[in-house]
């Protein structure tokens, strides 16, 4: 824009701000639709968001890039929004390179930039409230004999100041966080821990450690504001206000090598899909797998009746307002994936290009 | 065409003892680097060095970090890198560091283009690459070498060497050379992100990369010709990402002995040596490294038969077997040494009709323990088809089928590596045209024309859909136009030197290996520009000179159906200006040497910038104890 047009542009603004307050704001371009969070490949540091509508089966790529005009710096692995500003997690393959990337929301336009120095291994951001995001971090990690090396963090990003305000220590391999009320539980992957961390959103300290099992994984909150979390290899349902796990299921199948990921609610959080694969020897280890879903109020988990008859390795989201499931498909990491869309009883609705490796989805409006 | 070689020898002359491998590659492009730039960029790796000489693309890691070779469209392990004929690829990886392999630790070097597996074995199936230690038997008396060299990215070198001959008794004469290297390599550049024109922007990695060797060869040479040889090279090659920040840090280190000795008997040649290649990388503080160790044990045995009618019609064939024992320990492998066996069995053929058509067929079966190469014949064709006073045009020929035993890590990884891989099978065809035309005495030029078409099945793919484990799933066509003009004329008391590179490469997918590929047919490979322009122009006056380098690479894809955003081409030049002052037994060369002079920014596979401008003052200091040294 050259000084010209800002003139004009910051005299049309006045006007039409002084004229006409209670019109509504303008549409800006990201204000509706469903981002696709593209882990992009390890070591091409070539993480990007892509934008798709809900009644389109064309996206818009790499929106940072054409926003900014400037990549994101590493593989992505979260995306939130704190009101009106987008949290974004670079993951560099670098270790002392990541960070963490503050946009408008709306305009995907740059706000800020958390320095690498205040950040190590961002794995989940969520909002805790609505002048904060928690960032779980498994801080610098070490070789494959002690991966998980460092306790993990909580960090606390001023969605005011776009500072980091505060590192709330917590468990080791730190990476799904869920807020409840006015409490945080933070999971953790691979360090084999035990325990969820819980903190206290007034205070950004961690109150309480309740007992979960190996490697709590946290799914979500269902229709009967109940937990859920998947540790030790078993379904956990548990009560966040007590504080206790109700019951505990273990996923029944005849193939005993097959393990589960990618669990998400169902938009009327009372279904939940995962995945369910495994490595198959006999046939020189091609991943096999299906996707199911079980009822929260099932008291036997059977994986023995596909929900869909196929296997997405990039994750699965279900979108609020429609309740369609999207299914991240990877061929590779070195080409574009795909987002497969499935009605929610798991009709295959379509398929749309994405980017390389799509791992989550953000819903907007 | 045999080689840009400013002299062509006759049959007599390259019969007196075992021949060259490389005058049985017979139709093929084989270039003969000026060891004048060899001399003047002795602080260069050959990563840094080929790029400029050759349309060889290559894919970094980051300076100073992991830097393969993709030649002619090919794979990182598709390149034969033959230190003294012997293939010196790290047999875990099966491709060389080329960032590792610094210019200091050779004399000589050719590259070797298209297939030559009958010449060379396995990896040359883009091409090979020819290091060589040779004796100096002319000079006698010592020369001493001290060389050191302070960038303004902080990288600092130095060298020290000497060089001896001398007569032992009426029969032997005894000549060596010492040389010790060590560099360390800071790469200070921005603490900024730097944005390129197309609107890219690329940090830069915090790195140290130390280096250093030493090259001890000895040759005890006999009156009658037989020659003794002895050669060790010792590398050692440290990477630190993240120097300034221990709990982040990831050091790899990468070492290599390397020993031969050899005995050069009549025509026959009995060469053996040992090959111990180390990588132990290890991430954080107090980490306890990864580990792989690999040793070779060579034992070669080559003989050259010939039937010369006169120097310009004859035959040669050069018959030879190799035995190499390979103990491998590597954490991934699991615990056990992974021991193995290769024989090769050779036969190259050279018949030359007339000084001005000469043909070849070349023959090699390569054995290995639980595993079977194909057998690989070459056939090759060269005729002058015009003849001018100062001038001629060469037209040239060459078919040759390829392999390459797959890696020790594709076979023997646990789970993931793949004992029942076939061998990769390559199909080389190309033709070419020469004009070489004398100027003066000494002074030519030689414009070269290649077409190649090289098409490689069976290529090995970690393959995601199966956990990446290694199938033989891919074929890969590649095929170009290579173009290279060679110019060395004096005009108004200045020597010009002219090398110019341009290489037109497409390199795709031929068939389908799996869902969601069909897109990737045809498509361009990642990392390979269609377009790479190079070229070396130096200028000397007297005692001064001036050498220029440019490359041009055209857009890189990083994805195999080309999406997301490309690699932006980029264009890199270097220039060295170059001083000699001669005092007594002394002569001293100061050069000031400026490289990436347009500060372009341009990415590295992991997306970081690549060294920005940089300004470097070298000097190298001769003493010389009888006669002047004939280095420049």
């Amino acid at each position: 824009m050259n000084r010209n047009s800002l003139l004009f542009a910051s005299v049309f603004v006045i006007g039409f701000s002084a004229c006409s307050t209670s019109e509504p704001e303008p549409a800006q371009p990201y204000d509706n639709g469903v981002l696709v969070i593209n882990a992009g490949n390890f070591l091409d540091n070539n993480g990007s968001i892509s934008l798709l509508q809900r009644n389109s089966t064309t996206g818009s790529y790499d929106i940072f890039q054409k926003e900014n005009s400037r990549s994101l710096a590493g593989g992505l692995s979260g995306y939130a929004e704190v009101n009106d500003k987008g949290v974004i997690l670079v993951d560099n393959s670098t270790a002392g390179k990541d960070l963490i990337e503050i946009v408008n929301a709306r305009t995907f336009k740059s706000v800020a930039t958390i320095p690498s120095t205040d950040i190590e291994n961002p794995r989940a951001v969520v909002k805790a409230s609505d002048t904060k995001a928690y960032v779980t971090c498994w801080d610098a990690t070490g070789d494959y004999s002690n991966f998980y090396k460092n306790p993990g963090y909580v960090a606390v990003i001023d969605a005011t100041t776009n500072k980091l305000s505060k590192k709330i220590p917590v468990q080791n391999g730190a990476e799904t966080i869920i807020v409840v009320g006015n409490e945080a539980f933070v999971g953790n992957t691979g360090s084999g821990k035990t325990q969820v961390s819980v903190i206290d959103i007034t205070t950004d300290a961690v109150k309480q450690q309740v007992e979960v099992g190996r490697n709590p994984h946290i799914i979500g909150l269902d229709a009967n504001n109940k937990l859920w979390l998947y540790a030790g290899s078993e379904l956990v349902k548990f009560n966040p206000q007590t504080k206790t796990a109700e019951t505990r299921l273990k996923i029944t199948s005849s193939n005993a090598a097959k393990s589960p990921s990618s669990f998400i609610l169902s938009a009327d959080k009372k279904t939940i899909y995962y995945t369910y694969s495994f490595y198959d020897p006999a046939d020189d280890y091609k991943q096999k797998g299906e996707t199911y879903s079980f009822s929260i109020d099932a008291t036997v988990i059977a994986a023995d009746k596909p929900f869909i008859n196929r296997l997405f390795s990039g994750g699965l989201g279900v979108d609020p307002q429609t309740g369609i499931i999207y299914a991240g498909l990877v061929p590779s990491f070195k080409q574009a994936g795909y987002v497969i869309r499935y009605q929610s009883n798991g009709t295959l609705v379509d398929s749309v290009k994405a980017e390389i490796a799509p791992s989550q989805f953000f819903f907007k409006n | 065409m045999h080689s840009y070689a400013q002299k062509e020898q006759s049959l007599c002359e390259v019969t007196v003892r075992g021949v060259r491998p490389e005058r049985f590659m017979v139709g093929q492009k084989v270039q003969d680097i000026d060891s004048t730039q060899l001399t003047r960029f002795r602080y260069s790796t050959l990563a840094d060095f080929l790029q400029f000489q050759s349309p060889v693309a290559f894919k970094s890691y980051g300076p100073g970090q992991a830097t393969s070779i993709a030649f002619r469209g090919t794979s990182a392990n598709h390149t034969a890198v033959l230190w003294n004929g012997i293939n010196i690829n790290a047999p875990s990886l099966g491709q060389s560091d080329f960032s590792t392999i610094p210019l200091a630790g050779f004399d000589q070097m050719s590259i070797q283009y298209g297939a030559a597996a009958s010449c060379v074995g396995t990896d040359a199936v883009g091409g090979s690459i020819q290091l060589r230690s040779v004796p100096e038997f002319r000079n006698t008396g010592l020369q001493l070498l001290t060389a050191i060299r302070a960038e303004t990215s902080e990288n600092y070198s130095a060298q020290i060497g000497f060089r001896f001959n001398r007569s032992l008794s009426d029969y032997w004469k005894f000549s060596g050379k010492t040389m010790l290297y060590g560099s360390v390599f800071n790469n200070h550049f921005s603490a900024e992100p730097r944005r390129n024109r197309q609107g890219d922007t690329y940090s830069f990695e915090p790195t140290q990369t130390t280096q250093k060797g030493i090259v001890q060869d000895l040759y005890w040479q006999h009156y009658k010709g037989n020659l003794l040889t002895l050669n060790i090279w010792l590398t050692d090659n440290n990477l630190t990402i993240q120097p300034q920040q221990p709990p982040l840090q990831e050091v790899t280190r990468t070492q290599a002995y390397r020993v031969l000795g050899s005995y050069q008997l009549g025509k026959t040649l009995i060469r053996t040596g040992f090959i111990r290649d180390l990588i132990d990388y290890s991430k954080g503080e107090n980490a306890v490294p990864s580990h792989t160790q690999i040793d070779r044990f060579i034992l070669r045995t080559e003989h050259d038969f010939s039937w010369i009618r006169d120097c310009e019609k004859g035959t040669n064939l050069k018959v030879g077997a190799e035995v190499v024992h390979y103990n491998a320990l590597v954490d991934g492998y699991g615990n056990e040494v992974i021991r193995e066996n290769r024989a090769d069995f050779y036969a190259l053929l050279r018949h030359q009709f007339s000084a001005k058509f000469s043909t070849s067929l070349n023959l090699r079966q390569a054995l290995v323990t639980r595993f079977s190469p194909p057998f690989t014949p070459s056939a090759g064709v060269e005729y002058t088809a015009m003849t001018f006073k100062n001038a001629k045009i060469i037209l040239n020929g060459n078919a040759s089928l390829s392999y390459r035993v797959p890696t020790l890590n594709e076979r023997y990884w646990v789970n993931l590596g793949n004992p029942d891989l076939r061998p990769e099978k390559g199909f080389n065809k190309e033709v070419g045209i020469s004009w070489k035309q004398r100027l003066t005495s000494n002074n030519q030029m030689q414009l070269t024309i290649n077409g190649f078409h090289n098409l490689i099945d069976d290529w090995t793919y970690w393959n995601p859909d199966r956990n990446y484990r290694v199938e033989n799933l891919q074929q890969v066509l590649s095929k170009g136009i290579e173009i290279s003009w060679n110019l060395k004329a004096q005009w108004a008391k200045t020597q010009f030197d002219a090398l110019l590179n341009y290489g037109l490469t497409h390199s795709s997918q031929q068939k389908t290996y799996g869902p969601y590929t069909q897109d990737f047919i045809g498509k361009q490979l990642i990392y390979v520009p269609r377009h790479a322009l190079g070229s070396t122009i130096s200028a000397t006056r007297g005692k001064a000179s001036l050498t220029i380098q440019q490359q041009f690479n055209s857009k890189r894809y990083v994805t195999f159906d080309h999406s997301g955003r490309p690699f932006a081409p980029y264009y890199l030049l270097n220039a060295i200006l170059n001083y000699q002052i001669h005092k007594r037994n002394f002569r001293t060369d100061i050069a000031i040497q400026g490289s990436n002079l347009t500060n372009t920014v341009y990415p590295n596979l992991k997306k970081n910038a690549m060294p920005l401008r940089t300004v470097s003052l070298n000097v190298v200091l001769y003493f010389q104890s009888k006669k002047q040294s004939n280095e420049s």
